[in-house]
């Protein structure tokens, strides 16, 4: 590692850089963009959408374990309106899943 | 742990009553650290797990702690090992730019989501504060901004505490190594979804969330069919937050 140091140290500056950027470009660039009411909604509509785009193709595509968590946590978040029942039964019924199923 | 179901209840001396003034105080900082605590334990084991990769494939424990200080950003960091090397060519570092920027691109749009809560605030304190978003502390701020909280501080200090938890636990996964527990064994990979589901719920409203999450639902999925790499994200956001916003008030 000895000539590699430098090598890696670049990589991680460069994805901190790149990170860097992401977290502020968008708050940023909405500066330039004025905020009508139509605009407006659209922010009031992007952070669900946004948690949506994350969340279903990752219940789409994970196994049968996930898909029950997630419905656990769905039913516990309506129920408790507690996020920490949520996210221990989504791993206790996930865990559970998966040990039967394998 | 858990929200108040009207956020903000007592208004702090700065806010007034009729219109929440946006603040930025130490008393939020210390709400949002409370309220993030439900993910702490899910999120150290996450970060272990990258410690412990990132050990097998080769950067020093100084590396992956820096990596994940400076980056601060788990999934990006996980991504990135699977094709680390010690030395980097110039277009290799222009792939992991490239590959960086794909998988955090939904910060953009979180970052921009936060545009009418911090823009009173004085840049100072916004662009440094957008530095510590990630996922989880966004998901439980947007919440929080829902039911009616104007003070900055709950971002901060969440994502402060999520900053913490992350590198201390990257350079424990370093230091234990091959002893790190089967994540997916005992649900640690359903962490930060039951999470955002947690977070999703209060967000809704009636028609226009419907439109918007059906459209990010069907898009979103279709694309992680279509395209490789993260694009789905992005894209099933934008186009339901598109859609949403084409839905008019309804009252």
């Amino acid at each position: 590692m000895t000539s590699g140091e430098a090598g890696a140290l670049a990589a991680i500056l460069v994805m901190a850089a790149v990170s860097a950027l992401n977290r502020t470009a968008g708050f940023f660039l909405m500066r330039l963009i004025p905020v009508t009411p139509r605009v407006r909604r659209v922010l009031d509509a992007l952070p669900g959408a946004l948690l949506v785009a994350l969340l279903v193709p990752g219940a789409v595509h994970g196994d049968l374990g996930m898909a029950a968590g997630l419905g656990a946590a769905l039913v516990a978040a309506k129920l408790t309106r507690n996020d920490f029942l949520a996210v221990i039964s989504a791993m206790g019924t996930a865990a559970a899943v998966r040990a039967v199923v394998g | 742990m858990l929200m108040p179901r009207s956020a903000s209840p007592a208004p702090g001396p700065s806010s007034s009553a009729d219109h929440p003034k946006v603040t930025l105080t130490l008393a939020g900082c210390l709400e949002g650290a409370r309220s993030i605590m439900p993910m702490m334990p899910g999120l150290a084991v996450f970060a272990m797990a990258f410690g412990a990769v990132a050990e097998q494939k080769g950067l020093s424990l100084a590396e992956a702690s820096l990596s994940s200080a400076l980056v601060f950003a788990g999934l990006a960091q996980m991504v990135a090992l699977e094709g680390w090397s010690q030395h980097w060519s110039a277009s290799a570092l222009l792939a992991l730019a490239f590959l960086t920027f794909t998988v955090n691109m939904r910060h953009v749009l979180m970052a921009a989501a936060l545009r009418p809560w911090f823009a009173p605030l004085p840049a100072w304190q916004t662009y440094p504060s957008l530095l510590l978003l990630a996922d989880n502390n966004w998901a439980a701020a947007m919440r929080y901004y829902t039911l009616g909280g104007r003070d900055a501080g709950f971002f901060v200090g969440s994502g402060f505490v999520t900053w913490s938890v992350w590198v201390a636990a990257t350079a424990l996964g370093h230091l234990a190594g091959g002893g790190v527990p089967d994540a997916k064994a005992v649900g640690i990979d359903l962490v930060v979804p039951a999470f955002f589901i947690a977070m999703l719920l209060p967000n809704w409203r009636g028609r226009r969330e419907a439109v918007a999450w059906g459209v990010a639902a069907a898009v979103s999925v279709t694309v992680s069919f279509v395209l490789a790499g993260w694009w789905f994200i992005v894209v099933g956001a934008l186009a339901g937050a598109l859609a949403g916003g084409f839905v008019d008030d309804e009252r």
